[in-house]
């Protein structure tokens, strides 16, 4: 694959990032439970922007493991590619897991917590698992910055689809932080 | 008296949504990793026959420089006869002559790769000093039993049986590629076929002819890719 950054899959991440942005950014317009619904449809998107972003890593770890020379999901040469990063035995998993498949794991988590408040936001239960959310986030961020400390670094190249799920799983913490602040401020419903 | 509204406080829902939730989130990952099955299926790697022998980057020598190499990088159209060995195994000392003879029988249609691993036995201290020895037949430590040297330190590595090794010998004293392959021990044999599929593993003697040793192995699996 010539340009990485003109792959269709990976401008479809990109476009469900714009997406889940566009819609916290127009809940926080709203006011009481419509602005908190659409807010909560933004970390949903967020959240399954990133399984999304995590399982296409793990095909192209599945593919890269078989093909190690270039697999066919992802460039495997300039800056951005995946080839030094997920097509690397040294670096491309954690006590043998792949990062996609821990990846996958993590949102699948983050995606069950707000999905529970958002189909119930009034629950007695919603704002601690409000604070379950922003808590189990704030979880990833430590292996975030491994991964980032890893591409930028040591194998200097940035990996396009591990990046979608980093910044998934930034927007997702940026939603549930605004969340809490909307709870805060009783402006909750 | 002018009577005072108090705000109600909105009611969440009836019944428990979690569980729903988390059938709908089941359903979601589900579909998600059957799809990414179906696109690429994850591959069986380990160390059974049949499966991908796992990858790895390290530091190889190859009589004159210490590079880094990737096993996959090294795959051509040749059997690979992966061998891990301590130069402190005595096991090895022997070992390292049978190498020779099956490399002087077979070795421009067999890739070999050793591997030299520092096994926590008491005496095992080594170095890559000592694996360069070991693998050139140069003189590394003396016969007293003082630590230096191959052979649990008791002998010169100048003296190992065996002809000098022309093959890339890697560097694994931190033994990260042994406990990733769960080494069972040293020496240890395996082949592999040109794309790095486990075809034999010294383990596995059930699938293996009767007494079939790493020499006959080889020879077989030889005769077989013709």
């Amino acid at each position: 694959m010539a340009n990485p950054l003109a792959d269709p899959v990976l401008l479809i991440f990109i476009a469900g990032l714009f997406a889940s942005s566009y819609l916290l950014a127009d809940g926080r317009k709203k006011e009481g439970l419509e602005g908190t619904n659409r807010m909560l449809d933004g970390s949903l998107a967020f959240a399954a922007t990133g399984l999304l972003g995590s399982a296409w890593t793990w095909v192209i770890y599945n593919d890269m493991v078989k093909n190690p020379l270039g697999g066919e999901f992802c460039a495997t040469e300039g800056i951005v590619q995946c080839g030094s990063v997920i097509g690397d035995p040294r670096y491309n998993n954690l006590f043998g897991l792949s990062w996609g498949s821990l990846g996958m794991a993590a949102f699948t988590v983050l995606l069950f917590v707000i999905l529970c408040v958002r189909m119930d936001p009034l629950a007695k239960w919603s704002e601690q698992y409000t604070n379950y959310a922003w808590w189990l986030g704030l979880a990833g961020v430590p292996f975030l910055f491994i991964l980032i400390g890893i591409e930028i670094f040591v194998v200097k190249h940035i990996c396009p689809f591990c990046t979608i799920a980093h910044l998934a799983l930034i927007g997702y913490l940026i939603s549930v932080w605004m969340l809490r602040e909307r709870r805060e401020i009783s402006a909750w419903y | 008296m002018a009577r005072r509204r108090r705000q109600v406080e909105p009611k969440g829902k009836d019944e428990d949504v979690r569980m729903m939730a988390g059938l709908i989130t089941a359903a979601v990952v589900s579909i998600v990793v059957g799809a990414a099955v179906f696109i690429a299926p994850p591959v069986d790697v380990g160390i059974e026959e049949g499966a991908l022998a796992p990858d790895f980057v390290a530091s190889a020598y190859d009589g004159s420089n210490w590079e880094e190499v990737r096993l996959s990088q090294l795959y051509d159209d040749r059997l690979v006869l992966v061998t891990f060995l301590d130069t402190d195994c005595p096991h090895c000392w022997d070992e390292a002559q049978e190498l020779s003879e099956i490399y002087d029988a077979v070795g421009s249609d067999v890739l070999f790769i050793t591997i030299a691993v520092e096994l926590s036995i008491t005496g095992h201290e080594s170095s890559r000093a000592e694996v360069e020895a070991f693998r050139d037949k140069s003189q590394f430590g003396d016969n007293e039993n003082n630590g230096d040297g191959c052979y649990s330190g008791r002998k010169n590595c100048a003296e190992r049986p065996g002809a000098p090794h022309s093959w890339m010998y890697v560097d694994d004293l931190s033994n990260s590629i042994a406990n990733e392959w769960k080494l069972p021990g040293t020496p240890f044999n395996m082949v592999l076929d040109s794309d790095g599929t486990v075809l034999w593993n010294q383990q596995q003697p059930e699938n293996h002819p009767p007494g079939e040793d790493i020499k006959n192995a080889v020879l077989r699996l030889l005769q077989e890719g013709e």
